[in-house]
């Protein structure tokens, strides 16, 4: 198992390489660049201009020489304070600091400094980290466990009244644009009803300071229910947006997986047998549904990551999500190069994760 | 004196007597038809009512879409000024009311259904045709090529494709129609082409195949009359869908600025100009506009369902 992983994870590598080529390409071929944000400043001059992108190792109107640098100087291979393949001690610059190469880019990891915000962009990603894991984890834990519950009982009473609402509902929902659900709902239950708060992830009135951070805590800890409390209103929303849709067609999804295993032989034996309804279903069907479900709920992660924009960005909550489209319309590389790369890792990570729980809850499953 | 006889499957019969009584046996003509595998389809898709509710509701809004702008009630760009700031409630002048400049949210939604159904149909037709195209090639071809086409396909599923789609939409979309549907179309061919891919590996092996490689047919003709037509069925499917989560992207994208130019009256951009107007309480602005995408992607989905059902070849009729 363990030297399969490893095999999974290096087969990444070149996938994972490519997608970053893919991306800064695609930014760098594109017209316009950062340097958009003085065309309307006079007070800006061109030659100001031209050393401020050589300060970020750009320059303006890349050839293709000048994209591989650009690309080069943020994997760590290109030394571009020095203009050479070679670090300041003359050996090759993608070598480890240690054996002489340089400092610069994802090889030596550093992930290079956010143009739009002047500060490090994994300084910067960590310090979004929080709000974007707690809102992911908090809805992938509500929706497995309603899509699980409504699924079951869907294909257990098959075609009742139940089973009709639960179908209708899943239909509806999974056919809505997630971001006007959310707006739909701030509507509702923010500002007809206030019911919940709907921007933030906490009150400006009582925060310590920023979610997550070192002062957050320690306030945190002299009052946790307060403080606990506040963000959990503030997720209230959020959460069943994103909530909504995703538990919508994987009801559907875990319903047909346990009507399937529901007219299985071994499930006729077990009632065959004698046991108990309940015994029938939770020991015999519902442990062999279980395995499309399961490979489905861990590639999922990746689809939450994505939801986390749109959800983020209609609550203004200070996520990775929010930070991509800040990004976006600053025109920063390097933030953008940031989060793309760390959206790559999720999904190679996580499709792992579904083959090896797939191998663990699967006996007849061996990957040697 | 003509009498139908029910035949199971996929043939229809017609007896003809010339005869005056039926007990003249030999002068009994029959006729039969066999009903090809599309007619076949077609007479499936009839009976899921639901894809036909869907059908005709799609069908109506596409209708709109064509001919609304020369009906419509407003002129889209009028501007004549609301009379409550932020616009008025929906009465019976503005049935879905107006939006903070006056202009009527009907006649907006109207003059923007062709731009969201086009982005929709042409984005999905470009990704469709690329990825029948590379997944043909690649489950034909095998060995060498098809590794090659299949970690191209690998790279477009190594981030959640939402990231891409707005990188490329931001940097080379500049607001115009035909570069959005470029966008989506050029970075959405991967997962029909792994589909396709799948199909032409499954049926490469079936027997029928084996049958017309048996008699001599060229793999040319094997690859386009037998394989690519049994492949398409769940092709057909896969894009109905793909076309209902484009018209939804599209709007989401618009609704980001990221999309059209804002001076175009698409669904995306009355979502996108409301965002403001929810906290006021113009509830109707954003409303209706969402409606419209939700009923188009529920209608599609719908289809898409019957779709399945009927392209199935294993179902009967």
């Amino acid at each position: 198992m363990t030297k399969y992983i490893v095999r999974r994870l290096l087969q990444a590598i070149p996938v994972v390489f490519l997608i970053s080529v893919v991306c800064f390409f695609l930014m760098l071929l594109a017209p316009g660049g950062p340097q958009a944000q003085f065309n309307q400043n006079r007070f800006v001059t061109q030659d100001q201009v031209n050393a401020w992108l050589q300060h970020w190792c750009l320059v303006r109107n890349p050839g293709p020489l000048d994209m591989l640098k650009e690309y080069g100087g943020w994997l760590g291979v290109w030394n571009c304070h020095a203009g050479s393949l070679l670090s300041d001690q003359n050996l090759p610059n993608f070598l480890p600091g240690f054996l002489g190469g340089g400092d610069n880019g994802m090889l030596h990891g550093d992930w290079g400094i956010s143009i739009y915000l002047n500060q490090p962009v994994a300084d910067v990603i960590l310090g979004r980290l929080p709000v974007t894991m707690l809102l992911m984890t908090t809805a992938w834990i509500i929706w497995l466990t309603l899509a699980l519950l409504l699924g079951v009982m869907a294909a257990v009473k098959r075609y009742s009244i139940f089973d009709q609402i639960v179908t209708f509902f899943s239909y509806t929902f999974y056919s809505l644009p997630t971001f006007w659900l959310g707006l739909m709902l701030i509507y509702i239950f923010a500002v007809s009803l206030h019911w919940f708060p709907s921007q933030l992830i906490q009150s400006p009135r009582i925060s310590p300071g920023p979610f997550a951070s070192s002062v957050w805590w320690t306030a945190f800890w002299t009052n946790p229910g307060k403080y606990g409390w506040d963000v959990a209103m503030h997720l209230v929303l959020p959460v069943t947006t994103l909530v909504a849709v995703s538990v919508a067609g994987d009801s559907r999804f875990v319903r047909s997986a346990m009507l399937e295993s529901l007219n299985q032989d071994y499930v006729r034996t077990a009632r065959a047998k004698g046991l108990g309804e309940r015994r029938v279903i939770f020991r015999h069907a519902f442990r062999n549904a279980l395995l499309p479900i399961i490979t489905n709920g861990a590639l999922e992660v990746a689809f939450l990551f994505s939801g986390a924009i749109v959800t983020e960005t209609i609550f203004s909550l200070q996520g990775m999500g929010y930070l991509f489209i800040q990004g976006l319309q600053a025109h920063d590389y390097f933030l953008l190069m940031g989060i793309v790369f760390i959206g790559a890792i999720l999904v190679v990570v996580f499709n792992l994760v579904a083959d090896v729980l797939y191998a663990v809850a699967d006996p007849r499953i061996r990957y040697d | 004196m003509t009498s139908r006889i029910e035949l199971p499957l996929g043939v229809e019969a017609s007896v003809q007597s010339t005869g005056p009584g039926p007990e003249r046996s030999d002068d009994v003509e029959v006729a039969l038809k066999s009903l090809g595998q599309w007619q076949l389809a077609w007479k499936r898709f009839l009976r899921h009512r639901m894809a036909l509710v869907g059908l005709a509701v799609f069908s109506a809004i596409a209708l709109i879409a064509i001919i609304g702008p020369i009906v419509a009630p407003y002129n889209p760009i009028d501007i004549p000024g609301a009379k409550e700031q932020g616009g008025d409630p929906p009465t019976l002048q503005h049935i879905f009311g107006t939006d903070d400049a006056g202009r009527d949210v009907f006649t907006n939604i109207i003059n923007g259904a062709h731009i969201s159904l086009a982005v929709g149909l042409f984005s999905t037709l470009i990704a469709g045709v690329i990825g029948v195209i590379v997944g043909a090639l690649a489950g034909a071809a095998g060995g060498f090529t098809d590794n090659v086409l299949m970690r191209i396909v690998d790279v477009t599923f190594a981030v959640p494709l939402l990231f891409l789609i707005l990188v490329a939409a931001v940097f080379f979309g500049q607001g115009s129609v035909i570069s959005l549907i470029l966008v989506f179309g050029l970075l959405q061919w991967g997962l029909i082409a792994r589909l396709v891919r799948a199909q032409f590996l499954s049926l490469r092996e079936t027997d029928f195949v084996e049958a017309a490689r048996a008699v001599g047919v060229s793999n040319l003709r094997i690859t386009f009359r037998h394989i690519l037509p049994n492949a398409l069925g769940p092709v057909i499917v896969v894009m109905t869908l793909l076309m209902a989560s484009n018209i939804v992207l599209e709007a989401f994208v618009s609704f980001l600025n990221f999309g059209i130019a804002a001076t175009e009256p698409t669904w995306g951009n009355a979502l996108s100009n409301s965002q403001g107007a929810m906290g006021d309480g113009n509830w109707w602005w954003a409303f209706f506009p969402g409606m419209c995408i939700a009923l188009t992607v529920i209608s599609i989905n719908f289809i898409g369902d019957g779709l399945h059902d009927a392209l199935d070849p294993r179902a009967r009729l």
